[in-house]
């Protein structure tokens, strides 16, 4: 069946188009940043769990960074040493061990400087944990494998020299020659080395420059057998940690938790921020109720006076503020998956995770969103229109 | 249980609490008004014409006293109860008209049923009564806006007759429109009361009310003649 009440309502938004159409677009506006937004952090999650995942048969073992020793009134740090080490070698069992060093430089490549990380491994151990895009791996001293990042910054190439350390006319500072240019890794790292903007050198050539040959800042562990993970962690922490926590032993599900729950937090955040426009959108659609509600005091008294129920008044202007929300929603989710495509792109840069269920599901549920909002902007003016006196209805002009 | 007139109203007041001061526009107000009778109240203006006319429509309530209408007394209706009284057992004609605009003439006439039957209507009846005041299939399809008064009156009659009510309250019916158009109007009340509906007719215009069985003349809202 037809209802005439719905007619009704679609009539009305008919004869004021513009003005229907002007409110409709705020819903447009507000579906659009909930669902781009929402996708956006959900992109981002995606990408980063399946980067940590990738490196999900790497432990990450860290010296337990800063403590403060009792009677020591300033916080030491301390790094694994050889005979660690060797505890976690032994735990580790047939599994590859990585030693890494790790500090943070000045450099300069010709007349440019910029600071970056850069770690120290055995060049045997580079290809475990790292793979370049553009060269080779170290060879031997002085060799050195550069992150993306840096790469595309200074725009280097094979063979270009990088002067490390701080710049100091009176100091002639070490070099090392760019061998190979790593791929972009993102904001997130499986074996917890940040390479894109880094260089790595040997370790050789590292404990010249700064010396701590016996003291390592990570080491990595490369399980053959993944479902080990739990098991050799276990063994390491009661090797190693056997009297007080000296080393944190984390992988990637734990990383994956800890990441995971922040980009949650700020998927939540952006969120709230695109809400702020269906909030406005909301103040948009009752104010056009309303004025929809005075112009037609007189029809309203009429359709009181001849029998009309509350009920059917009601109905009648909340299905105008629905088809008003339909067509934001409509409208909206469309846009959604243009925009918000482009913002991830655009953002991520990669769309990858776009058409996954999890990234579309804000389309729909924008559009939910916004045609409640709808609804609910026009649950006053609709009982405000049912509540007239149909006497001083009719007599309004 | 004695028999109730199709109207009855006993000793009703109805006060209007203005700011100025309380303003009574009935003041203990009592009158049978029987089935199948064709009455029209008179009065100067703020006689209280319209505010009986309120009453008999059920779009206000007493505020003191009994109306009895079809048998049951008003107050103790619910507004439910009271909106489908408005639907089923009487029909307006209002001096304004007061079409429904976003209607086409078709559509006004057939609204009321809908409200009743909660469905479009099937039988042809909305077509039939359109067509007893006048109005062909073309005519019916215009919007109020697209048609003289006195057509805009004729749809109103059709509108109010469409739910065979057995009482037709008429305000002004004819003071919207020329000399002519209002004796073609009153021939059809004339009409509509020999079948047997009961007809209340409020009007300024003696002619007009010559057309009544009994005049119920107000002022300063008492009865004086019926």
């Amino acid at each position: 069946m037809k209802d005439i009440f719905f007619d009704l309502s679609v009539r009305s938004v008919k004869l004021n188009f513009l003005r229907s159409l002007l409110a409709s677009i705020g819903i447009v506006i507000g579906v659009v940043a909930i669902s781009s937004m929402g996708m956006l952090g959900t992109n981002m999650q995606l990408m980063v769990k399946d980067q940590l995942t990738a490196g999900i048969n790497t432990i990450v073992i860290t010296p337990d960074v800063v403590r403060a020793e009792p009677g020591s009134s300033s916080p030491s740090t301390s790094g694994i040493t050889e005979s660690q080490l060797k505890e976690i070698r032994d735990a580790a069992g047939a599994n590859d061990v990585i030693p890494i060093d790790r500090t943070s430089t000045r450099f300069s490549i010709g007349s440019s400087d910029g600071r970056g990380s850069i770690y120290g491994l055995d060049p045997g151990d580079v290809k475990m944990i790292m793979n370049v895009s553009e060269g080779s791996t170290i060879r031997g001293e002085g060799d050195a494998i550069v992150g993306a990042q840096i790469a595309s910054r200074f725009n280097l190439k094979i063979g270009t020299r990088i002067k490390i350390g701080e710049p100091n006319v009176s100091i002639t500072r070490p070099v090392v020659r760019v061998v190979g240019i790593l791929p972009t890794i993102g904001m997130s790292s499986s074996t917890g080395i940040n390479t894109d903007n880094a260089i790595i050198v040997s370790d050789t050539w590292y404990t010249a420059q700064y010396g701590g040959g016996n003291v390592y800042d990570q080491v990595n562990v490369n399980l053959k057998d993944v479902s080990t993970l739990s098991e050799v962690e276990g063994a390491i922490d009661r090797k190693v940690n056997r009297n007080k926590d000296v080393v944190r032993i984390s992988d990637a599900s734990s990383r994956i938790t800890s990441v995971s729950s922040t980009l949650s937090s700020l998927t939540t955040f952006i969120l709230a921020i695109g809400s702020i426009s269906l909030l406005v959108a909301a103040t948009s659609i009752f104010n056009v109720m309303m004025m929809s509600v005075s112009e037609r005091v007189q029809e309203i008294g009429i359709l009181l006076s001849i029998g009309t129920e509350k009920g059917e008044v009601r109905r009648m202007f909340l299905y105008e503020a629905f088809i008003l929300g339909f067509i934001g929603a409509a409208l909206g989710g469309m846009a959604s998956l243009v925009i918000g495509y482009s913002v991830v792109s655009a953002m991520i840069g990669s769309t990858a995770y776009f058409f996954l269920p999890e990234s579309l599901i804000y389309v729909p549920a924008g559009m939910v969103i916004g045609m409640a909002v709808c609804i609910a902007s026009g649950l006053y003016p609709a009982w405000s229109a049912s509540n007239l006196d149909p006497i001083e209805a009719l007599r309004s002009e | 249980m004695s028999e109730i007139p199709l109207i009855r109203l006993v000793d009703v007041t109805k006060v209007y609490n203005l700011e100025s001061g309380d303003v009574i526009a009935l003041d203990h107000v009592s009158v049978d008004i029987g089935e199948n009778e064709f009455v029209a109240i008179m009065g100067p203006s703020g006689s209280g014409k319209s505010t009986l006319m309120n009453q008999l429509g059920i779009l206000d309530v007493p505020t003191s006293g009994d109306l009895f209408i079809n048998g049951r007394n008003v107050a103790s209706m619910t507004i439910l109860e009271r909106t489908h009284m408005r639907r089923d057992v009487i029909g307006y004609i209002f001096q304004k008209f007061y079409l429904i605009p976003l209607l086409s003439a078709y559509e006004n006439v057939e609204y009321p049923l809908i409200l009743k039957y909660k469905q479009r209507d099937t039988s042809g009846k909305a077509a039939d009564v359109l067509k007893s005041v006048g109005f062909d299939r073309a005519l019916g399809a215009h919007r109020p806006s697209q048609l003289s008064g006195g057509e805009q009156q004729r749809v109103a009659i059709a509108r109010a007759l469409v739910n065979d009510p057995k009482i037709l309250l008429c305000d002004e019916p004819t003071g919207n429109l020329d000399r002519k158009t209002g004796f073609q109007i009153m021939d059809i009340l004339v009409g509509l009361h020999r079948e047997g509906k009961t007809v209340i007719l409020v009007t300024h215009d003696p002619k007009i009310a010559e057309y009544a069985q009994r005049t119920i003349q107000l002022e300063d809202g008492r009865i004086v003649a019926s």
